[in-house]
């Protein structure tokens, strides 16, 4: 059943690159490790469960969970790492500094749910299996595919087709100059996290819809995941993150259904270490992981 | 008097241990690599050390000094990829390392026992060897910090390029601080090993990271009395507010947040550097 | 006669051609010049030099050992240190501190007995401090051996930069825009401190930018310009070759 695995490896890769690319496009933009994207990305799944369990229908959920997921990512930006890029401490800083608030958030999450297994209501998302070509795709699937080309178009159009996207690929260049320009970076840095913390709760909702399993841990393997995937697509970049999202949802997918269990991990931290060793800087990044440090 | 002394053992005995893996964080820092590989060698040593116990039956001593040598090794060679790397992608690396550790370890459950962990290891570790081994881990830190090493460490975690121009050689000396990271991961993870009967994969995953991380960036990571502030109070503060038990990591985390912000040198080292300025104040001169 | 010498001395980025064909002697005893307009590849033999940039072709030596493709931090160990452009002090560490680094060259106590504390450790970092105190003294730095290196004023600071690349007891220095920023006094005391070095038998080689203090100091000028040599000798000689003048008016072609 390759094609079927396939396919399923192709819906997994979606939410990769959802998680993802905010992830890569707050490096990109800042030289920023943000490790809160998962606590972000769990807090959506976390949201949209309340809503609906509220009796909320489930696009209000969605709606709710993407705008929380990125207030919460914007929140994350001014307290952890405004100051931290004035004293130009930020690349050391801002893992330390998001660490904490990946903690705050998720230990917060801990006690709301009380450390429970969250399950949505039977049905919430119609439960509609279609059959063609030998191969079983539900609705669910489909919807998330589809979600996720939405989101990532959408993500690109803006990215590349807008002023909005323009001013942002400049700040990314230099900010200095940027601002000579009259951009003011901290409006653009508020808009970039607020797209990255939407699209990582986005992915959040989707994960807990395909799983039926929302847990405040939900965001530590995602995260650990994305690592792997901005590291082969290259840090920083869009269009790398994308391509590696691709790879890597097919890659895990194959594994788990044709290897033994349990070695699925090692696998691709394995290969993560590998790429590193031999291109750090990944399939589409540019050269900075390697050359002498300045004062840090 | 002493049953309440009593009371206070085991938060005595994980101090002791934690303080170990706090220099082993420590010294990697100082020379500037940013490695979070801690958790890992720890794990590897006292994985050594329970294998050792039980299923090859040695004596624990050889279980002690086995495990500190694995985790010196397995710190060398990690070493040798992560002096290509820099900053950001250090930190990756070693986490992928803490990651491939613990998977592999469940993996290999016939040797290591899996997801249920190493059971039955005879406690043989007590308060005494825990209180010399922290003390000899202590004094090695505190000697490096005064020679030539901690000269050395110094110029590279604080500009690569001026260090190598005065001769310094980078790879050298951060290789050095693995080994010596490694060795004392390694330690203290068999010491823990032998002290707590029974070992399980998770406990020396990304939990372990952020807390030894936080002892260091609280306490300071530039004077040797950093990591043993900042373990004592990250160990202390929440037995002293036990009503806060459910948010102790809530509490991590926003110092992290509050330190690494506004007081990025963490207390110790802040302190000793205001001690310092109101010293030379006092002499009443002006360098500039 | 010990000599740091540059033979046909290539740097190519692709196929931009940074520097080509140089080729210097920086001979003890005497401090020798390195000027051009700005652009003129300066920089890129200062980094090739010190190893912070991987050659191209051609070879460097200091004496008799060949630096080529040495890394930075064996060619400190060859005999050759240097200032860098904009100064960088370890700015909270204290001056002593600063100084004491630039001694690693002569530390040799074992490995071992840096990492448990022996008696030659101890004995080591005493005497360290002893020659790093007697450098400050010789620099009139002495009073602020306690202080953060980041506090002082520029000039002071330079001097400290002075003093750690001299603890390394050179052969050769290699001083990279040392005035630039300074007020007169300020660049005459260092000028004096420049002619010591050589006077102490040490080769000078000073890039700089300011043409008329390299005129004073140096008895010999390269210029550089475009990555090429473009003209060199005594100061008299390059700065009335009309080549030199061109470029630094900036004329090119159709001047």
């Amino acid at each position: 059943m390759l094609a079927q695995q396939l396919l399923n490896g192709l819906v997994v890769s979606g939410v990769y690159a959802l998680f993802s690319l905010g992830f890569t496009l707050v490096f990109g933009i800042q030289r920023i490790l943000n490790l809160a994207h998962g606590a972000i990305f769990m807090t959506g799944a976390m949201v949209a469960y309340y809503t609906v369990s509220a009796g909320g229908p489930l696009w209000l959920g969605f709606v709710l969970a993407i705008l929380a997921s990125g207030i919460l990512s914007v929140i994350v930006e001014l307290v952890c790492f405004r100051r931290l890029r004035k004293t130009g401490d930020e690349e050391f800083g801002g893992i330390i500094s998001s660490i904490g608030a990946g903690l705050v958030i998720t230990t917060i999450a801990q006690q709301v749910s009380s450390t429970q297994i969250l399950r949505f209501p039977f049905e919430t998302f119609p439960v509609v299996i279609y059959r063609f070509w030998g191969l079983r795709v539900s609705m669910l699937q489909l919807f998330m595919a589809g979600a996720a080309i939405v989101l990532v178009l959408v993500l690109g159009y803006f990215i590349y087709r807008t002023s909005f996207g323009r001013r942002v690929r400049a700040v990314t260049d230099n900010e200095h100059a940027s601002m000579l320009m009259g951009i003011n970076p901290n409006m653009i840095y508020a808009q970039t996290y607020f797209v990255a913390g939407a699209l990582a709760g986005a992915a959040g909702v989707l994960v807990g819809l395909a799983f039926n399993s929302i847990s405040f841990v939900m965001g530590e393997p995602y995260l650990m995941f994305a690592f792997a995937i901005i590291i082969l697509g290259g840090l920083g970049s869009i269009p790398g993150a994308l391509l590696a999202s691709l790879v890597f949802g097919m890659v895990q997918t194959l594994t788990i259904a044709y290897l033994p269990s349990g070695l699925t991990d090692t696998i691709i931290f394995a290969a993560l270490f590998l790429i590193l060793l031999v291109r750090p800087n990944g399939i589409l990044g540019k050269d900075d992981a390697g050359s002498l440090r300045g004062r840090r | 008097m002493s049953g309440f002394i009593a009371g206070y053992i085991p938060l005595l005995d994980l101090y002791l241990i934690h303080l170990g893996l706090a220099f082993s964080q420590y010294i990697v820092l100082r020379a500037g690599v940013f490695s979070l590989a801690t958790a890992a060698l720890a794990g590897i040593g006292a994985y050594t050390a329970g294998i050792f116990a039980v299923k090859l039956g040695m004596h624990p001593v050889l279980g002690v000094l086995a495990g500190t040598v694995m985790g010196m090794a397995a710190a060398i060679v990690l070493s040798i990829p992560l002096a290509r790397l820099r900053g950001v992608y250090q930190a990756i690396a070693t986490v992928a390392f803490i990651q491939i550790f613990v998977s592999l370890n469940i993996y290999a459950e016939p040797i290591t026992g899996g997801a249920l962990g190493l059971n039955g290891i005879p406690k043989t570790v007590g308060t005494g060897i825990l209180a010399i081994a922290a003390i000899a881990a202590t004094y090695v830190i505190w000697a490096v910090e005064r020679g030539r090493l901690g000269r050395a460490f110094n110029a590279i975690r604080q500009d690569e390029a001026v260090a190598a121009s005065l001769g310094i050689s980078i790879v050298r000396h951060q290789m050095l601080a693995f080994a010596l990271s490694g060795a004392l991961a390694g330690l203290f993870g068999a010491l823990e090993a032998y002290h707590a009967y029974a070992l399980d994969p998770n406990q020396f995953g990304f939990h372990l990271l952020i807390t030894v991380l936080s002892y260091v960036i609280l306490g300071g990571r530039n004077s040797v009395i950093g990591p043993v502030v900042g373990t004592a109070i990250l160990i202390i503060l929440p037995e002293l507010a036990r009503f806060l038990a459910e948010y102790r990591m809530v509490i991590y985390g926003a110092m992290l947040i509050i330190v690494i912000n506004y007081m990025p040198k963490g207390i110790a080292d802040t302190v000793r550097d205001a001690v310092r300025a109101g010293r030379l104040k006092r002499r009443g001169e002006d360098p500039a | 006669m010990t000599m740091l010498k540059l033979r046909n001395l290539s740097k190519r980025f692709g196929g931009v051609v940074a520097s080509e064909d140089v080729n210097m002697d920086v001979p003890g005893g005497k401090i020798t010049g390195l000027i051009g307009p700005n652009g003129a590849g300066k920089t890129t033999i200062v980094n090739m030099i010190t190893g912070m940039m991987p050659v191209t072709g051609g070879t460097i030596h200091v004496g008799d050992t060949d630096i080529t493709h040495a890394p930075a931090h064996e060619i400190c160990r060859a005999g050759l240190a240097r200032t860098f452009q904009n100064i960088r002090l370890l700015s909270e560490a204290s001056v002593l501190d600063n100084v004491m680094i630039g001694l690693h060259r002569h530390e040799r106590s074992s490995t071992m007995a840096a990492l448990f504390g022996l008696p030659a450790a101890a004995r080591e970092t005493a005497e360290m401090t002893e020659r790093a105190l007697a450098l400050l003294a010789e620099f009139g730095l002495t009073r602020f051996a306690d202080y953060p290196a980041g506090g002082l004023s520029y000039g002071h600071q330079r001097k400290v930069e002075m003093a750690r690349a001299m603890a390394a007891e050179p052969d050769f220095i290699l001083l990279d825009e040392p005035i630039a920023g300074m007020n007169d006094v300020e660049s005459d005391a260092l000028a004096d401190i420049f002619r010591g070095f050589a006077a102490a038998g040490k080769g000078v080689l000073l890039i700089e930018h300011n043409v008329r203090f390299v005129a004073r100091m140096c008895s010999h000028i390269y210029v550089l310009d475009g990555g090429r040599l473009i003209s060199e000798g005594t100061p008299d000689h390059v700065l009335n070759d009309p080549v030199v003048i061109t470029a630094y008016l900036g004329g090119g072609d159709d001047a």
